[in-house]
């Protein structure tokens, strides 16, 4: 493989950034900024430099590596600090750098009141050098230190706020419900290490050809868990909503473009262990098909505008995981997703932060309406991103989403039939709930209390939104031109295979999925711009409707599944800890506590005790010596 | 008579004085019952020497006495100070770290 | 009969004693010095000596011999790391000791008598803790360069009756601080009871106080192997007391809770660090071709040591006890370096033992910083929201709970990793699984801990976070800055360790 010397920069530039302004403090609160955006701007300079010179080599010769030093290296076993620059990752080097940058321009201005902004730019250079450490990696083990990274960046940037309580405990679930994930991640690597003994990419795939079926499986499920985590799929979604509270070019950098997207990374880089176990890869399409229905159905409830489009980023990553799960057929169009939802979903943030900026931080979409007026621009932009998201032709949104949902049809059997029915009535909840969102923030009447005055915002908000909203209109077409991204990244995921038979021809499916979008606007134009909206929630609603509200129970299930059985279990529980830690782990750990509660009743104080257990340790060693000895 | 004799006389003093440690509450008998376990061990250490003909197992002998001698400076300063601020040598009543 | 004159390699000697010279100098201070400069002249020779013995160490890194002093003592590669570590330590906690707010004004006051208020008002110091640091140290240099069990066994005693008075010397909480010497005291001397009892056994086996002999004689398989096992076990029970592995660990919750703080980092550093030096000498000289009698037994020993300690370590309310479950589960997977029995288990090993020092003096030296009016605050309820009041304090501890945790990025990971892929390419696979189920067990601790510190609301009790004095501060910046350094940046520790460690036979 080519080696390249330049490929440290594009993380370096950025950390570069990190350092000074955490190091220069207050010092550098006038040009902090600036820089940090400079040096993510020059970051994604250079991957372009990259991709240019990757197009000048011939298809085989594509990926670089650079290997920085040797990090550990015991007996027969070494891990080196190495970069691996190939047609997967610079899709997303291009992606992070590139909506990243324009995030930062964006916040220049949205962060403009904060005393403390410089600090910000630090932690969101810091994010992007996590993140681009995440996807260079060339191993699981760097990979790993990467998806750290991003954890501990993400934490500091939703807790940027955190003199307000709300935003503290949104980044306690955050950090608590990533642990589970990390922890399945850690596993992973650990149990490839013991079955195949290496943990780099090329070493476990050369490995995976004659490893046991059992073996990849359990990586395989392993891998999945810390996908969920990050990429906050089902069971472990809870987070998502709650981490919201941040600013809102955090939601649109972290929640839409890059970090939530790296779960889906993570299963499309480990193609080869999926592929090998089917068993796993029938998992990640169950994790996938369960989250895009339940997603879009926590959007459908959501007054708060931003928890509305996480609920969407959740569905809409559902659905690049149902097609990563799909096998060779469906690996290149969940990242063709996954770039084209990069550029729809952070512009919609950001056009959300922007109707907030207008309307001194209010996000009840209650209380929004008939913005368009006041704010053309970002209802231009916004509505292009919609448009892109539900799928319209010849909008981004309906050539990547069009295409997993034909993939999960051909999958086969029943199978294919239940996926693609499950995608099809996704799409059309999607419809449905972003339609909602943009009637009841832009066409539908005011609500707003008087003393808000909606303007548009300036320059330096909007220009990065209208980027982005270009990139939702054109990405889709490019991309799909020629198969351009398939082809592009076949050398990496394996031979793009489409499938013998087909169950439906791709023009039905585009004209149901159409079909399928054009009810679920339909509904929504005529619940909500044509009747009054409460500026206050209906409490008298249906049952489906609190239980939407209440994000489909996601906190009681988390306690029926997790803590229940953990607390019959454990009866010897130490009082007091609840408050520590909440959601999954607490499960998990209880039965630990009760453990490790009753094993400390060992600890009577009294000296003679203990000199009584050496005593009998004493004699159960010499009896195990004696017994293996004869 | 047959060395081994002496062998099984040590083992019980070890015996005696490790269960002593475990049962006995006041500090002082404690520490008496474990210069017994070292006495034993030193009667072991002077009969293999006898045993095997070598005479290391009395040098061991002599440097355990030196180094008894020295832990018993160390501990009874702590039983003292201990019975000082507790007025009591009982191991038991010292039991406030547990848990 | 005539009698030989006995030559001693003074260089390879000098480094324990000149440890041993400083503290016999500082004896004499104790004795004769003016109360007035007494800590300073105190702490400058104990500095002095700890440095000069590094630098006598450095001198000789490259020699080895099995005749430092007549057989007793082996001087090899494994040695020479292992004292480094142990000088390096222990120049870190001396810093930590120094801050003499920690210590009684005078251990022979009866707490809360007159002669206690007293001596508080005359702002009287213990600074015979120096000395006795010096000695414990000197001990802890000799004991895992041993190569004789009467020097195994003098060795062992000279770092322990130190520590057992150092661990009583508390300013506060006496009568916890005093009970944790008795409790210490006791448990010590009947543990090393056992080992004597042991020695006396493999004397017995091979007709040899030497491992060279008993190796030899294990070899030749003459020996009488009922005493043989007796030995091993024996001597086990008494080294596996030194480094807390279950069910010889009960003494280190309390010992480390009731002890000064700054004496509970060196005790949990330095001992550990000599004793598992002592333990890897002799397991893998003499005991190495009884590996099928042993081996099984200390395989269950290291998995419930591992499982237990990170499971008990969950529930614990006070930060020091917490750390000493902590430390527990460190011996046992320690112990997964001394089963491997291979070169690369004791590279791992030494490594371990280096990060794992490291970082437990810098997460003690921060215990010290958290402290209210009454002295230092150690009920974890009253860490909570730690993390806003004072940052970077914070971060630093967690920085190091991390380490302990074993997460990338840190000495921790670098450590864990390279010893239990050694325990797994000698086929120890339950050991490999025990180990990560226990980390991740561990893990969950730990991060209850990062928790609690940065996302639960400070309370209002009067806790603060102290400006550390100056050689705090030196201690827990070098601390955190080596399992920076370990964690990123491993491969020249690693390659010297690989290409010096290995035990003279």
């Amino acid at each position: 493989m080519t080696t390249s010397t330049s490929l440290v920069y594009l993380i370096a530039l950025p950390l570069l950034g990190a350092t000074i302004l955490l190091l220069a403090g207050r010092r550098s609160d006038k040009w902090g900024h600036l820089l940090a955006t400079a040096l993510s701007a020059s970051s994604f300079g250079v991957g372009l430099y990259q991709l240019s010179q990757m197009l000048n080599r011939p298809t085989e010769e594509r990926g670089v590596s650079q290997k920085l030093f040797s990090w550990i290296s015991v007996g027969s076993f070494n891990v080196d600090a190495g970069l691996l620059l190939d047609q997967l990752s610079i899709c997303f080097v291009l992606l992070i750098t590139g909506v990243g940058t324009l995030i930062h321009i964006y916040s220049i201005s949205y962060m403009s009141h904060d005393e403390n902004r410089r600090r910000f730019f630090a932690y969101l250079n810091l994010f992007i050098a996590a993140m681009l450490l995440l996807v260079l990696g060339d191993s699981y083990l760097n990979l790993y230190v990467g998806w750290e990274g991003v954890g501990l960046a993400s934490y500091l940037l939703i807790g940027f706020w955190n003199q307000k309580p709300a935003y503290a405990t949104a980044s306690k679930k955050a950090f608590v419900m990533n642990r589970v994930g990390d922890m399945g991640l850690s596993f992973a690597i650990m149990i490839a290490f013991a079955t195949l003994g290496t943990v780099s990419f090329s070493g476990v795939e050369e490995a995976s050809h004659t490893a046991s079926k059992a073996a990849l499986t359990a990586i395989g499920i392993m891998l999945l868990v810390a996908a969920t985590g990050k990429s906050a799929q089902f069971p472990l979604q809870a987070w998502l909503g709650d981490a919201m509270a941040g600013p809102t070019p955090v939601s649109a950098l972290i929640h839409a473009a890059t970090m939530v997207t790296a779960g889906v990374y993570l299963i499309v880089r480990s193609n080869f262990i999926f592929d090998a176990a089917p068993t796993a890869q029938l998992l990640v399409v169950i994790v996938g098909a369960i989250t895009l229905m339940f997603g879009a159905l926590v959007g459908t409830a959501k007054d708060d505008i931003k928890k509305a489009l996480a609920a969407s980023t959740m569905s809409q990553i559902g659905y690049m995981v149902l097609g990563a799960g799909l096998g060779p057929a469906g690996y290149a169009f969940a990242i063709m997703h996954l770039l084209t939802h990069g550029f729809f979903k952070a512009g919609m943030f950001l056009g959300a932060g922007s109707v907030m900026h207008g309307m001194n931080d209010q996000v009840d979409m209650r209380r929004y309406g008939a913005l368009r007026k006041f704010m053309p621009i970002t209802f231009i932009t916004f509505g292009l991103g919609y448009l892109a998201i539900i799928g319209v032709p010849p909008f981004a949104g309906f050539y990547s989403k069009d295409a997993i949902i034909e993939t999960a049809f051909n999958a086969g059997g029943v199978k294919g039939i239940l996926l693609g029915g499950t995608a099809l009535l996704g799409a059309a909840i999607t419809a449905f709930y972003m339609t909602r969102v943009m009637v009841l923030t832009f066409t539908s009447k005011e609500r707003w209390e008087d003393n808000q005055h909606p303007h548009e915002s300036p320059i330096l908000m909007w220009l990065p939104m209208a980027i982005l909203a270009i990139g939702s209109v054109t990405t889709g077409f490019l991309f799909t031109r020629g198969h351009a991204l398939v082809n592009w990244l076949s050398p990496v995921v394996g031979e793009h295979a489409e499938s013998e038979e087909m169950l439906l021809q791709p023009m039905v499916v585009s004209g149901l999925a159409l079909l399928a979008v054009a009810i679920g606007v339909a509904i929504a134009v005529m619940k909500y711009q044509r009747a009054d909206v409460e500026t206050v929630a209906p409490q008298n609603v249906s049952i489906f409707t609190r239980i939407a509200r209440k994000d489909l129970m996601q906190d009681s299930f988390n306690e029926a599944v997790f803590m229940r059985p953990g607390q019959a279990l454990t009866s010897l529980l130490v009082k007091g800890d609840e408050n520590v830690v909440d959601g999954a782990v607490r499960g998990i750990g209880r039965t630990a506590l009760g453990a490790g509660a009753s094993l400390r009743k060992t600890q009577t104080g009294f000296a003679r005790s203990y000199a009584a257990l050496i005593l009998i340790g004493a004699i159960a060693l010499i009896a195990g010596i004696w017994v293996v000895t004869q | 008579m047959n060395p081994y004799n002496y062998l099984y006389v040590s083992a019980l003093l070890f015996t005696i004085g490790a269960v002593g440690v475990v049962v006995r509450r006041n500090a002082i008998v404690v520490f008496m019952c474990v210069e017994l376990m070292l006495n034993a061990a030193n009667l072991t250490l002077v009969t293999f020497s006898r045993i095997n003909g070598t005479l290391d197992g009395q040098v061991v002998a002599f440097f355990t006495m030196v180094v008894a001698a020295c832990e018993v400076v160390v501990g009874l300063a702590i039983i003292v100070t201990i019975y000082r601020s507790r007025r009591s040598a009982s191991v038991d009543d010292a039991s406030l770290l547990k848990r | 009969m005539t009698f030989t004159a006995p030559v001693l390699n003074y260089a390879q000697l000098a480094p324990m004693l000149i440890v041993l010279g400083g503290a016999l100098i500082g004896v004499l201070i104790e004795a004769f010095g003016p109360r007035a400069s007494r800590h300073a002249s105190q702490l400058f020779i104990t500095v002095a000596s700890l440095v000069a013995a590094f630098a006598a160490l450095v001198r000789v890194r490259n020699q080895s011999s099995v005749d430092a002093a007549m057989g007793s003592v082996g001087f090899d590669g494994a040695g020479v790391l292992l004292q480094g570590t142990i000088l390096i330590i222990a120049l870190l906690s001396v810093f930590l000791i120094a801050d003499q707010e920690n210590f009684t004004a005078l251990a022979a006051a009866v707490p809360g008598s007159s002669e206690e208020r007293e001596s508080l008002q005359l702002d009287l110091r213990v600074t015979e803790v120096y000395p006795l640091t010096l000695f414990a140290v000197a001990g802890m240099l000799l004991f895992p360069v041993s190569t004789d069990l009467i020097t195994l066994f003098v060795a062992l005693e000279m770092l322990s009756l130190p520590l057992y008075l150092m661990a009583g010397l508390s300013r506060r909480r006496r009568l916890m601080s005093q009970e944790s010497a008795l409790k210490y005291f006791l448990l010590g001397a009947f543990s090393s009871a056992f080992l004597l009892f042991g020695v006396a056994y493999l004397y017995g086996y091979s007709n040899s106080v030497t491992f060279a002999g008993i190796q030899a004689s294990i070899t030749g398989g003459s020996g009488n192997d009922v005493f043989l096992l007796l030995g091993i076990a024996f001597i086990s029970v008494g080294l596996l007391f030194k480094v807390g592995a279950v069910p010889f660990h009960a003494w280190s919750p309390d010992v480390y809770q009731g002890a000064p703080t700054a004496i509970t980092g060196f005790m949990a550093a330095a001992t550990k660090v000599a004793a598992f030096g002592a333990i890897l000498r002799i397991f893998y000289v003499a005991f190495a071709n009884a590996e099928w009698q042993w081996k099984p037994a200390l395989v269950l020993i290291a998995i419930v040591t591992m499982v237990f300690g990170s499971v008990v370590a969950i529930t614990q309310r006070d930060v020091k006890r917490m750390l000493a479950y902590s430390s527990i589960a460190h011996a046992g997977f320690l112990l997964a370096g001394v089963i491997a029995l291979s070169k690369s288990g004791l590279d791992a090993s030494i490594f371990y033992l280096f990060a794992y020092g490291i970082a437990t003096v810098g997460a003690f030296g921060v215990v010290t910083l958290v402290r209210d009016s009454a002295g230092e605050v150690t009920d974890l309820n009253r860490w909570s929201g730690l993390g806003k009041r004072s940052p970077l304090v914070a971060s630093v501890f967690a920085f190091f709970l991390l380490a302990f945790a074993g997460i990338p990025l840190t000495s921790g990971f670098i450590g864990k990793f390279s010893i239990f892929s050694a325990a797994y390419e000698t086929g120890s696979t339950a050991i490999l699984i025990a180990g990560v189920l226990s980390s991740a067990i561990a893990a969950f601790f730990y991060i209850r801990v990062i928790v609690l510190m940065f996302f639960k609301d400070p309370v209002e009790d009067g806790t603060s976070v102290v400006i550390p004095s100056a050689l705090t501060t030196t201690t827990i910046a070098v601390t955190s800055l080596i399992t920076l350094i370990l964690g990123i940046f491993p491969a020249p520790l690693i390659n010297f360790i690989e290409s010096s460690a290995f035990f003279i036979r």
